[in-house]
């Protein structure tokens, strides 16, 4: 839980997005499209840096960001299983 | 007929100007541009994405439109977008080197880079206004009205285009930057 937060914050700061606070970002809501966040091709791009840089983790397979990057959640349980710092 | 200019837009980090009246004046403790924007209640989230050139086009280009009073939107070729500077896009250049310069800390950043060019300005201009015309970013050795106008006249010659947004658009900080925005039209 604390790690969705903390994912949240530095969405925030790295994204810019900032009319939103982490409160506004729920859990479960897909990142991209529509319905989501509202997310785009170069906001991956940052999301894999954000990884790389406080997790340590190198996404190898870009087949595989569309299942990490689902969701708020779905990047916390792979950020908790995956990382070296 | 000839390009006459309808209406000026002028932007710095003290104040805005429109067709030379000014219209607002900085307030201390939050960016000029943000100021604007939340001040004009612009509703374009991307705003906050953009490097300083970007945002200081898109606020400029904005009220010029606005000012204009024309329906917005609607996809046209008969209108050029046309600005200038002399420094590029040093800003997020500079920005850009921050996130590489550091071998222990090289983590090079895509949003940052995707304004590594001073035309993405224009090209977000024309995007947003659904313009398909004449897109261009001029660089200067230094700001000419000469040479300004010459590059507005030959846009005119195409035979498709009627009016130009056009000017000097120049960011190399967060807080040193100048806007001068003009909307010319064959009449």
């Amino acid at each position: 839980m604390e790690l969705i937060e903390e994912l949240k914050t530095k969405m925030i700061e790295a994204l810019n997005l900032e009319e939103m606070t982490p409160a506004d970002i729920d859990d479960n809501a897909p990142l991209f499209g529509d319905e989501g966040l509202g997310l785009d091709s170069i906001d991956v791009l940052e999301l894999i840096v954000l990884l790389e840089r406080n997790y340590g983790i190198k996404i190898a397979d870009p087949k595989q960001g569309k299942e990490i990057f689902a969701s708020v959640r779905t990047m916390a349980d792979y950020v908790a299983a995956n990382r070296t710092k | 007929m000839e390009p006459k200019v309808i209406h000026r837009v002028k932007l710095t980090p003290r104040s805005l100007e429109v067709d030379g009246k000014r219209v607002a004046e900085a307030v201390a403790g939050e960016s000029f541009l943000t100021h604007v924007y939340r001040q004009r209640q612009m509703d374009y989230p991307k705003f906050f994405k953009m490097d300083v050139l970007c945002k200081l086009g898109f606020i400029a280009s904005e009220i010029l439109l606005e000012t204009e009073g024309a329906e917005r939107f609607v996809p046209r070729a008969d209108r050029a977008v046309i600005l200038f500077n002399r420094n590029s896009s040093l800003n997020a250049d500079r920005t850009f080197q921050r996130t590489i310069a550091d071998p222990e800390e090289f983590y090079p950043s895509p949003s940052v880079f995707v304004y590594t060019l001073p035309n993405i300005v224009t090209g977000e201009i024309a995007i947003r206004n659904k313009y398909h015309g004449e897109s261009n970013f001029i660089l200067l050795p230094e700001k000419s009205e000469e040479a300004m106008n010459q590059a507005v006249e030959r846009a005119f010659m195409d035979g498709e285009t009627t009016s130009v947004l056009t000017g000097w658009l120049e960011a190399v900080s967060e807080t040193e930057y100048e806007a001068e925005m003009k909307l010319i039209m064959m009449m």
